[in-house]
């Protein structure tokens, strides 16, 4: 009874939450958004900042997820081609300034 | 008559408080699949800032309008506003003035997304996409855009939320253009002994009579230039700005997004009731057109 009531019927409330419990979708959609910003600025540390808010995982790993849900859900194949030159430009990215 | 059973009741109760203190404390409800709307207040600035970089890159005001709607800002202009706000305060200009462009860009009349459409019955997950590969804007045409947002519907897994929130649609797009250069529109001198002397007001005004946030004021005379930004003194309005004139020096003032110049701008020589001379102001007020 108390694991339905703490679970289902009343669970704890929610809020405040931290970026990497986005759902994938949404993940996605920033890592475009990170990546149609990428494409004027050409700034892969800049790139690299936005995308930190993720969490530990390294900014290209992150866009590679981006990357990866794009493709396998039907994103156009322009967007598609933005993370792709994200994805590429934060491998050869250093780290280093 | 019969007996309460205590041992019973003592017992169930233990086991719900033993089963609340689990999933509560211990094991609480694992948090996936989140919606913007429930980050914290400063990722959701990060998330905002995105979304204004973004627009700033490709001029896209649907899909932007679409991702601010995520976020369950009561005023997204409002909040990009304050937003830009704090950042000018912090000395992030270039945030600042991606937010107060997607601000404008959004009260300039294309409020597109209104009829954000909740499909929670059938738990459709709706991802906006472009159709076509556009090259980056030209800088000094930022808004010819006229591609069309495309609907592509996929059939999600049926999971857990933690916030259910209505999927935003994208609507036709219109093609927004550069707004008009503001006006001069009235030019007062100021004789009130209780601001500090040679004060320089300016107030700023969009078409729609709104105060407008951010913008970037230029004033120079004879040996110098300085800039400084409205909105910095929300509490006097986000329109507002001032500036403290020296006396004996003519100043020339314009808005750096293209105005009316002010010029000959001097501080006039005011006298109180009780005939003691101050150094009085200016109130500028510039509106678009």
């Amino acid at each position: 009874m108390g694991l339905t009531y703490g679970w289902v019927i009343d669970p704890v409330d929610f809020f405040d939450l931290t970026p990497d419990t986005l759902r994938a979708d949404y993940k996605a959609d920033y890592v475009l958004m990170v990546a149609e910003t990428y494409r004027t600025e050409q700034d892969p540390g800049l790139a690299a900042r936005r995308l930190a808010i993720f969490g530990s995982q390294s900014p290209s790993a992150i866009a590679s997820q981006g990357l990866e849900y794009a493709r396998a859900n039907g994103f156009a194949d322009s967007d598609i081609a933005l993370i792709q030159e994200l994805v590429t430009a934060l491998q050869a990215w250093s780290g280093i300034q | 008559m019969k007996r309460i059973p205590f041992d019973i009741i003592i017992t169930l109760l233990i086991g719900l408080g033993l089963g609340l203190a689990y999933s509560w404390l211990i094991s609480p409800l694992r948090v996936v699949d989140a919606d913007p709307i429930a980050l914290r207040a400063d990722f959701k600035d990060n998330y905002r800032s995105a979304i204004a970089a973004s627009y700033a890159a490709t001029g896209n005001l649907p899909r932007a309008q679409a991702r601010l709607s995520l976020l369950g800002d009561a005023s997204s202009i409002d909040t990009l506003n304050s937003q830009a706000q704090r950042l000018i305060a912090s000395g992030e200009f270039t945030q600042a003035d991606q937010l107060v462009a997607l601000a404008n860009a959004l009260e300039n009349g294309t409020s597109l997304i209104s009829d954000a459409t909740s499909t929670s019955e059938s738990a459709v997950t709706i991802i906006t996409a472009s159709t076509a590969t556009l090259p980056p804007p030209l800088p000094d045409i930022p808004f010819q855009f006229t591609e069309t947002p495309q609907l592509i519907e996929t059939q999600a897994p049926v999971t857990q939320s933690v916030v259910s929130n209505p999927t935003p649609r994208p609507t036709r797009t219109l093609i927004p253009t550069v707004g008009a250069p503001f006006t001069l529109i009235a030019q007062d001198s100021v004789c009130d002994a209780n601001l500090p002397n040679g004060l320089l007001q300016v107030l700023v005004f969009n078409s729609k009579r709104r105060q407008v946030a951010g913008a970037k004021i230029i004033i120079t005379w004879d040996n110098g230039e300085e800039q400084f930004f409205t909105g910095l003194k929300p509490e006097v309005g986000n329109g507002y700005a001032d500036y403290v004139m020296s006396p004996n020096i003519t100043y020339t003032l314009r808005l750096a997004v293209g105005s009316d110049i002010a010029s000959g701008l001097t501080a006039p020589t005011c006298q109180t009731p009780s005939g003691e001379t101050f150094l009085g102001g200016i109130k500028l007020t510039f509106q678009q057109p």
